[in-house]
């Protein structure tokens, strides 16, 4: 079985955020990290893997750094990958970050699953999955807590969460692109052999010419971006000051006489 | 004149919530572009688009045998059939299980700019511009498309419900849907554990700043019993098997909405906030002052969990 699995670097979300001149964030305060919802899909690559044999491909786009997330993965276990690396594709939306992503696993070829997270936790779109299996054609499904592939490696039972505790058992043939949700598996720690094996698997780097990518940056992108900004509150919590035990005195003084819920 | 449509969503035929939501954001964004607003409502029979018709002027009707359940592939058909027939501009879909399954699918089936997980939307310029949350909720941007369509997915509780009072026409619209890849077998509960946290009065819940296990349960487990109330948590505390799924409360778990709500190590994100928001008064404690937790919180402590919460139940006495 060969999967793909795409894996995005996102900002450690207790980072110091700083936002420059409404447009971006000032990425020198930030420490990043892979999104935890792909390493679910990671480890649910490497179960397949351990199961059913065949080969497990991290692909990543972005800058020079999001490399460490890919050997992460390879330090789990996944065995090769491909750094898509252009900035005219990360000044792109995700339209465009799909659409590069698409002929990354085109050139793969004979893919039979492409996995990854149900969202990342910086752009909380949960565009990328759906729009890879629009364009390779394939079917998919989205937040998936359970994979069961059938006798012949062909077909797939699938668990889909739904609100409130359900779950949609349904089936559906390969290829397929299943976005995985948090809790389907406890991801790996990469082990110190994993590590060093790391190091030295194969890490094809692609530019958006390697591939044949011709929707790119702003002009490729479908939507245009406007500003950000640190929310406003209404109804901003009243803070409780001093050291931990004095606020911890107050708070509890607050609660009996103030709110009385206690 | 050019409509703004809603798609609905229905589960055992029954309308959700975010329908009716929905349709008070069409109204409001068509009157701001000067075009009308208008629902399709996918089902087996015509009856949801009867209802449907209680709270927006004009409904669309696909009625197939096929769309008894929600399914990606007809869901994008017949988005388009209808989006091409019948001079839509705009296409609103709640940002849910199911609409996160199809919104892009459509938006690529139309043509369309997608701008997803939306909580508002004003017109500017003649233009819609969208705004989200980003960073899990600790920055919001905003967006528009550059194509002549848009399709936008808003997260719940974004709009009031629409009330129904309406009488909308209802048009039937025949759409052949080909094939589906996806074939659904059954659909079961999960949510395992005999508790009930949604009835307590006072909640302690913690989040993945409890770190590890026996962490949880120290500070947590024993506020919640010092309280003499239940203790809850975020989605990483089940995901890792710190606690039973029956206390996960969010979204994907449990609405709560006790006296008391403690919230310890837990960001504020929005799937957690959509099961908790409700309570009468919310503590928050987090070391990151600028978690979005202290945004819907009534009292905020910015500290260390573990140096707050033994403190606390020393001050309880
Ligand atoms: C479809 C879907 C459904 C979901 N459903 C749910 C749901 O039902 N419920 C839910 O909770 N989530 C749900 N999520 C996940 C949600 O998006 C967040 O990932 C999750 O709520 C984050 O949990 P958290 O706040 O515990 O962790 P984090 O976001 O990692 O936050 C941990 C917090 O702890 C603080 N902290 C760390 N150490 C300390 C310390 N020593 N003292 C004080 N503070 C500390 C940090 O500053 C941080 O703010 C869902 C996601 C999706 C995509």
């Amino acid at each position: 079985m060969k999967i793909v699995v795409l894996v995005k670097e996102v900002p450690d979300m207790e980072s110091k955020f700083k936002i420059i001149g409404d447009a971006k964030i000032d990425e020198s305060q930030i420490a990043f990290k892979m999104n935890d919802f792909d390493e679910y899909a990671v480890e649910a690559a490497l179960q397949l893997k351990e199961k059913f044999g065949g080969e497990v491909v991290i692909l990543s786009s972005g800058p020079e750094r999001v490399t460490k997330e890919v050997r992460q993965a390879f330090a789990m276990g996944a065995d090769w990958g491909i750094h898509v690396s252009d900035p005219q594709i990360d000044e792109g939306d995700n339209y465009v970050v799909a659409g590069a992503l698409v002929k990354a696993i085109e050139s793969v070829g004979g893919v039979d699953l492409v996995l990854t997270g149900v969202q990342a936790e910086d752009d909380q779109a949960g565009l990328t999955g759906v729009f890879a299996a629009d364009m390779l054609n394939f079917a998919h499904c989205t937040n998936v807590v359970k994979i069961e592939v059938g006798g012949d490696q062909k077909a797939l039972t699938i668990n889909r969460e739904l609100e409130g505790g359900l779950n949609e058992v349904l089936e559906m043939a390969m290829p397929a692109v299943l976005t995985i949700q948090s809790g389907i598996n406890q991801p790996r720690y990469p082990t110190l052999p994993g590590i060093m094996k790391a190091k030295k698997k194969r890490l094809d780097l692609k530019k958006a010419a390697d591939l044949g990518i011709s929707a790119l940056g702003e002009a490729g992108s479908k939507t245009k971006f406007h500003k950000m900004y640190f929310p406003v509150s209404e109804h901003k919590a009243e803070i409780i000051q001093g050291d931990a035990k004095a606020a911890a005195k107050t708070l509890v003084d607050k609660l009996r006489n103030e709110a009385k819920v206690i | 004149m050019a409509r703004i449509l809603v798609i609905a969503e229905q589960r055992n035929g029954k309308l959700s919530e975010a329908t009716l939501e929905l349709c008070k954001a069409a109204k409001e964004i068509a009157s701001g572009l000067g075009a009308t607003p208008a629902a399709a409502v996918f089902f087996k029979d015509d009856s949801l688009a009867k209802e449907v018709a209680n709270y927006i002027p004009e409904v669309f009707a696909v009625v197939d045998g096929k769309l008894g359940a929600y399914d990606a592939d007809y869901y994008a058909q017949a988005v388009k059939a209808v989006v091409e027939g019948q001079d839509v501009k705009g296409v609103l879909i709640p940002h849910s299980y199911d609409g996160v399954d199809y919104a892009g699918k459509a938006a690529l089936a139309i043509g369309a700019g997608i701008v997803s997980n939306c909580n508002k939307a004003t017109v500017e310029g003649g233009a819609v511009v969208f705004t989200r949350n980003t960073y899990n909720g600790k920055i919001q941007e905003q967006k528009s498309v550059k194509t002549d369509k848009f399709v936008a997915t808003f997260e719940k509780g974004a709009y009031d419900k629409e009330a129904a009072g309406g009488a909308g026409s209802v048009t039937a619209v025949a759409v052949s849907l080909g094939d589906s890849r996806r074939k659904i077998k059954e659909v079961i509960a999960t949510m395992a554990g005999s508790v009930d946290i949604s009835q307590a009065k006072v909640i302690v819940s913690g989040g993945r700043g409890t770190k590890e296990k026996d962490k949880y349960n120290d500070v947590i487990v024993n506020l919640a019993k010092k309280l003499g109330g239940e203790y809850a948590a975020s989605r990483p505390v089940v995901d890792a098997g710190w606690t039973d799924a029956a206390r996960q409360v969010g979204q994907s778990g449990k609405t709560v909405a006790p006296v008391l709500y403690v919230a310890a190590g837990i960001s504020g994100a929005i799937q957690h906030v959509a099961g908790m928001k409700g309570s009468q008064c919310i503590v928050a404690i987090n070391k990151d002052p600028e978690a979005p937790i202290f945004n819907i919180a009534t009292y905020g402590i910015v500290g260390d969990l573990f140096e707050v919460i033994p403190a606390m139940m020393e001050a309880l006495g």
